[in-house]
């Protein structure tokens, strides 16, 4: 009895001792908000604050973390994937060929030397800037001292179909290359780097977002967004309640995907999942 | 005498400038079929920009409903507005202009009505990827005289047609799908027309 209490009590010893094995994290669904007369194309955050592009109704709303609009502003020519730096908004204006910034009620036109014919992202990284140029093809980076075009039609490694949005991280430029279905990676002297998503048989890759760790992309009219790793690896892919996805964000350790078709902004937790496994 | 004139002037002056603010304005309503992207969807707006004068544009992209006035003046007809819209790379369904003066002009396809005993039904692959593809497909077999039934599939690509089989041919109904930009079996849009589709609606193309 003794030898059985002293073996008992060593099992659960070792347990206890057992370092906890971390479980795989994937992004959760946690709710799905309606938004009241927005279709949202963009997203971004100012001060902690959601900003949307509302492409349909030409204006920016900014809401709550429940869908409520707090503030607008009207007037836009078809603003669509927008970017924030430092309290400052920029807005791509589709129907009017230009990027325009706010910054505390004031307006101002962005100089660009070079004619942009629907502008359909912009990307702000510090000094950098990043525009997609839609039906020029291209990709016209600001490196803080000159622009440089990046890209032209094609369907080859550095060639874009219909570009629409981009982003700047600080080694690379990522671009969604919405109609040749992928997503092309950069370095910033323009220098074609990788191709990621190509064999996830995406229809129109129309958003882009890229954190430390993971690479997201709406696939528009397959309405999902995909999870890949920084090299292209799919992680995870995310159905549930996604209706012609436009754009992502992580705020605050959030996932954010916003719906065009449906009017709303989907929410998502990164949580550990067990997954099943078949013996 | 000079105090008149200068009051006739001033009328004068305020006439016109009231004429121009008020100006005359026909009123357009197109049905495209497909737009289904806000991308390729403000792309047809900006294609009616090259319209100077165009004012209350609105598109609604779940519905396909677009509309905008336009001056009388310029008498602006069905066919330029329909082929501004297929310039876009787009299908018009149905034109309807509401003219200043009141009268209403109107466009729709209608298909043949064919007693059952002629009529033919057929299966075939044609290529596309999208429901603007799918809106493109069926207006181009509709036009061939004869066809009565037509309707794509964008998942299995396959074309389901039933048509008056002493009217027209397989033959003729692929060759119209061909020329409106579209692979089919047996016939393959010339690369310009493909090229001219919007960016959604480039397929892989069939290998004939």
């Amino acid at each position: 009895m003794k030898q059985f209490m002293i073996t008992l009590a060593s099992i659960v010893a070792l347990s206890a001792c057992k370092p906890k094995q971390d479980l795989p994290k994937e992004w959760v669904l946690e709710q799905s908000i309606p938004l009241k007369g927005v279709n949202p194309i963009g997203i971004t955050e100012v001060e902690g604050q959601l900003w949307l592009s509302d492409g349909d109704h030409n204006r920016l709303v900014k809401i709550n973390d429940q869908g409520q609009i707090l503030a607008a502003i009207d007037s836009l020519d078809r603003p669509m994937h927008i970017d924030a730096f430092e309290k400052v908004l920029y807005v791509p204006q589709y129907g009017s060929d230009n990027i325009v910034s706010y910054s505390e009620g004031h307006q101002k036109v962005m100089a660009i030397k070079d004619s942009l014919d629907a502008p359909a992202a912009i990307a702000v990284f510090d000094q950098e800037t990043a525009i997609a140029d839609f039906y020029n093809n291209r990709i016209l980076y600001f490196n803080g001292i000159e622009w440089i075009s990046i890209g032209r039609e094609g369907k080859g490694e550095g060639e874009f179909y219909y570009p629409t949005d981009v982003q700047i991280t600080a080694d690379n430029i990522w671009v969604a290359d919405a109609y040749n279905n992928r997503i092309q990676v950069f370095d910033k002297k323009g220098n074609f780097l990788k191709i990621l998503g190509q064999d996830q048989k995406m229809n129109a890759a129309t958003g882009i977002y890229v954190s430390d760790t993971e690479v997201f992309v709406t696939d528009f009219e397959n309405n999902r967004v995909l999870v890949l790793d920084m090299e292209g690896k799919m992680k995870q892919e995310l159905k549930d309640s996604v209706h012609k996805p436009t754009d992502i964000l992580i705020m605050a350790g959030k996932l954010y995907i916003i719906n065009y078709s449906t009017g709303t902004l989907n929410s998502y937790l990164s949580q550990e999942v067990k997954k099943e496994t078949n013996f | 005498m000079k105090k008149t004139i200068i009051i006739t002037v001033v009328i004068s002056m305020m006439t016109v400038l009231g004429t121009n603010a008020q100006k005359v304005m026909d009123k357009f309503m197109v049905q495209v079929d497909g737009l289904g992207c806000p991308f390729c969807a403000y792309g047809l707006e900006k294609k009616f920009k090259e319209f100077k004068g165009i004012k209350e544009v609105k598109i609604n992209i779940e519905t396909g409903d677009f509309s905008f006035s336009y001056p009388a003046e310029k008498a602006l007809g069905l066919e330029a507005v329909e082929k501004q819209v297929e310039k876009a790379g787009y299908t018009p369904i149905t034109t309807k202009i509401e003219r200043a003066d009141g009268k209403v002009e109107e466009s729709s396809g209608s298909l043949a009505s064919i007693s059952n005993d002629k009529l033919v039904s057929k299966n075939l692959k044609v290529a596309g990827n999208c429901a603007m593809c799918e809106a493109r497909i069926v207006k181009a077999a509709k036009t061939v005289p004869g066809v009565a039934e037509v309707s794509w599939d964008k998942d299995t690509k396959m074309m389901a047609v039933a048509f008056d089989g002493t009217a027209t041919s397989l033959k003729a109904i692929e060759q119209a799908i061909a020329k409106a930009g579209h692979d089919t079996k047996n016939f393959k849009a010339t690369d310009e027309t493909y090229s001219s589709l919007p960016p959604c609606c480039h397929y892989d193309r069939i290998d004939q």
